[in-house]
């Protein structure tokens, strides 16, 4: 495993975003079981540096591409395309929409069953975030990376909202 | 073939020579030690008998002006008529910094002083003792009953903690363990060693809940294992919560029944403190327990007790509920649960935690035993006995990492549960123009604000070449190993400046430290500074013949060229010279030294597993 190669050639798989989770969670486990540091417990000092380095290169590749959100980005890095974390969406309907998800999330504590609610708010941001994955992944594939870019922009919106709405249901549990 | 042909002088171990290494749990409460002998691991007893090492260390004076340390059970009965000089619960102070120390100051009857480092010291008749002094006397102790038990100086320890213990938490333990003379093959957490220890990892796969309620920490871990590989899907839980606040919810109630105020003496406290343990204990079988303290009499029965702990254990669940849904699972999802700890005895939280789970918990091994046992087994595997590839533990950070930014705010740059090791980098910038010098803030924690967080490291960088403010690049980058362990290194980009640090928390330990605390604890104990500093070096260039040797022989004819095996072979021979020659810092030039020479052939032997990997990969697929 090189430095230069992509998080998809460490495992093996074809670069995209669909992404095949059981081949993913099989070959992180079988790329762990060949480098974790554990394994260079008894071994040099520098065997157990390597085994370090290979290891968090695997994490992080791992990490990366188990995450839509992440994938989306590094899919789009690999096409020479940066977005940049101040960029945001010019899509006014999507900014509004986001506005209401966002007030409603903020009201929910006010709401007669806020249990009831946030399940509710939650399969709806969670339908919006599944959409947009597929629309991502039909631009992508069609090499319209512009669409792609702003379909990141939008899965970063809609992963942080999902992010915090977990963030509530956590609080609610308690 | 001439691999075959390396000499071996008498003192280098054989290869396959069996590897003498033992797992320890460090407890709050209770210590023990555990190790594989004739293939299954069992706690090893002290010389009174019992497995159980109370984690208590009393200080005294002998007449003659020494230090008379005690260590276990004769410390524990102690505790009552001195309270000051007997160090009890001493997990819960590592690694903490004088700020948190002076927060359990209601709870512990110490009298803490200020040292240079900031580092919590604690005042007694033979003069201020750390926390980490403190273990480092339990792990001797327990050391001891291991080298005993397996004939010889240990090779290697696994040492657990519990796994929601913080970078500097695990940084004191390690510190303790050098301190104590210990090699630490890996600081294991202590809800994964517990499955290991039910063998849980026999099984095909599964997700596990390792509810582990101690003396003084709980710990709820959520593990998933498939095919052999163990991994730590969240953790979560509370460093100050367990047993103990079981004893003083009952010690309070009983002072309360009693009439007594709330301004009780250190003695009368611990008086009362062990009249709780033993009703709790007592209740484990019986209905009901007569009580008595001064003139009051009175009694607790089952629903009493289980009032006065229900909001505690509600608190562990509350724990439960969070590692659940960090892991993306619910309760239903959980195929075991696997208890640990001596406070999982107490019925009510049996019966609690089955009820949440919605399934009867395994609590067939001795729940003081089992994190021991497991960590035997790892200790094991680690040290090279066995070579079970069928066994990989994976861990992750129970909490996230980052950086102070502008206005007190938190950048995290590695969230908790994010499987270790593992490294991160982030750019940032200069605010000023000008700007040459960057302060480097590292912090743990999950809330916004720095103050809010845990403060693990401060350092500069400087020399910035300066420039507008905004147009500098500089590359922060976080690297954590397997133990948990952390550092932290900054890089300007233009002009190649740089600093690291590896989390070395104010009030940890520096190597002087640990040299002095060395010497000094030999000169108490009249053994040789110098003998010891050789023995290590010795063992450390064992260690390393004997790793090259073996990669030597699985593909040293295969990777090398004959003039850089020469190389390798002179240096191996150097350093065998220096090993029988008897002076440390030969030895260590002459470590040093070859592993320059070796780094080319580890290097490719990491490749030559890598395309091995790879193929097996291509195999696989093919069979599909």
């Amino acid at each position: 495993m090189a430095q230069n190669q992509t998080h998809f050639e460490i495992f093996g798989l074809e670069p995209g975003f669909e992404v095949d989770r059981k081949a993913l969670a099989e070959r992180y486990r079988e790329l762990q079981r060949e480098f974790h540091p554990d394994k260079y417990a008894s071994k040099s000092d520098r065997e157990q540096l390597l085994a370090m380095q290979y290891a968090a290169q695997i994490n992080e590749a791992h990490g990366t591409l188990r995450d839509p959100v992440r994938r989306a980005g590094y899919l789009l890095k690999l096409a020479g395309v940066e977005v940049s974390p101040e960029r945001t969406t010019s899509d006014a309907e999507f900014l509004m929409q986001q506005m209401m998800l966002r007030e409603r999330l903020e009201e929910v504590r006010g709401e007669a069953d806020p249990a009831a609610a946030l399940d509710e708010l939650s399969d709806e941001v969670h339908g919006l975030f599944a959409s947009e994955q597929k629309h991502f992944a039909a631009v992508f594939a069609d090499g319209d990376l512009d669409a792609g870019k702003d379909s990141l922009l939008k899965l970063q919106f809609l992963g942080k909202l999902q992010k915090q709405v977990e963030e509530l249901e956590e609080d609610l549990l308690d | 073939m001439a691999l075959l042909q390396i000499s071996e002088p008498g003192q280098t171990p054989e290869p396959h020579q069996r590897k003498r290494a033992v797992g320890i749990d460090l407890g709050t409460t209770n210590s023990l030690v555990a190790a594989v002998r004739s293939g299954a691991p069992e706690a090893i007893a002290g010389p009174d008998d019992s497995v159980i090492l109370p984690s208590a260390v009393h200080y005294g004076m002998k007449e003659e002006g020494e230090r008379d340390i005690a260590v276990g059970a004769p410390a524990r009965t102690r505790a009552g008529e001195d309270p000051y000089n007997t160090m009890l619960s001493i997990k819960r102070l590592m690694g903490r910094g004088i700020a948190d120390v002076k927060s359990f100051g209601e709870q512990l009857p110490y009298r803490f002083v200020d040292s240079d480092g900031g580092m919590p010291m604690i005042e007694t008749t033979a003069g201020p003792v750390s926390p980490v002094q403190v273990s480092a006397e339990i792990l001797k102790v327990l050391a001891q009953r291991g080298s005993e038990a397996l004939g010889g100086e240990l090779d290697g320890a696994v040492i657990t903690v519990p796994a929601y213990f913080d970078d500097a938490q695990r940084q004191a333990t390690k510190d303790a363990a050098r301190l104590a003379g210990l090699h630490v093959l890996r600081l294991l957490n202590e809800p994964t060693a517990a499955a290991v220890a039910y063998g849980l990892d026999q099984k095909e796969e599964g997700t596990i809940a390792v509810y582990d309620l101690g003396g003084g920490t709980f710990d709820i871990s959520i593990l998933r294992l498939s095919r052999g590989v163990f991994e730590v899907l969240s953790t979560g839980g509370d460093t100050a919560l367990g047993g103990d606040d079981f004893d003083r919810a009952i010690a309070g109630w009983i002072a309360e029944q009693a009439g007594l105020g709330s301004d009780l003496d250190v003695s009368t406290q611990r008086a009362l403190l062990d009249r709780a343990c033993a009703a709790k204990e007592l209740l484990a079988s019986e209905d009901s327990v007569a009580l008595e303290f001064g003139d009051w009499r009175g009694s607790l029965d089952r629903a009493g007790m289980a009032e006065l702990l229900d909001p505690l254990i509600a608190r562990t669940l509350r724990s439960c509920k969070r590692a659940l849904r960090d892991a993306d699972l619910g309760a239903e999802d959980i195929d075991e649960v696997v208890l640990v700890g001596g406070s999982t005895r107490t019925l009510r939280v049996r019966e609690r935690v089955e009820a949440y789970f919605g399934r009867a918990p395994h609590a067939d091994i001795d729940p003081d035993q089992v994190v021991a046992i497991g960590a035997a087994r790892q200790a094991d595997v680690l040290v090279g006995n066995k070579s079970r590839d069928d066994l990989l533990l994976l861990d992750v950070i129970p909490l996230s990492l980052g950086l102070e930014t502008m206005g007190g705010l938190t950048e995290k740059i590695i969230p908790r549960n994010t499987t270790i090791p593992v490294s991160k980098a982030q750019e940032f910038t200069t605010f000023k123009d000008g700007q040459t010098a960057m302060a480097v803030h590292v912090v743990q924690g999950e809330r916004e604000l720095v103050s809010d967080c845990r403060s693990l490291a401060r350092f500069e960088l400087r020399g910035i070449p300066p420039m507008t403010a905004g147009a500098a690049h500089i590359r922060v980058s976080f690297q954590v190993d397997a133990d948990g362990l952390l550092s932290v290194s900054a890089m300007e980009k233009s002009s190649g400046v740089s600093a690291d640090i590896t989390v070395k928390p104010s009030y940890g330990l520096e190597d002087a430290d640990i040299a002095r605390m060395l010497k000094e604890s030999y000169a108490h104990a009249e053994e040789d500074v110098a003998a010891r500093a050789l023995r290590e070096a010795q063992v450390e260039a064992e260690r390393t013949l004997e790793s090259l040797l073996v990669a030597l022989r699985e593909n040293g004819a295969e990777l090398l060229s004959e003039s850089e095996l020469d190389d390798i072979e002179r240096g191996m021979e150097a350093l065998r010279l220096a090993h029988n020659g008897g002076d440390a810092d030969e030895i260590h030039r002459r470590i040093e030294a070859l592993n320059e020479l070796s780094e080319g052939f580890a290097q490719r032997r990491m490749d030559a597993s890598i395309k091995r990997a790879m193929q097996g990969h291509s195999l696989d697929e093919f069979d599909k």
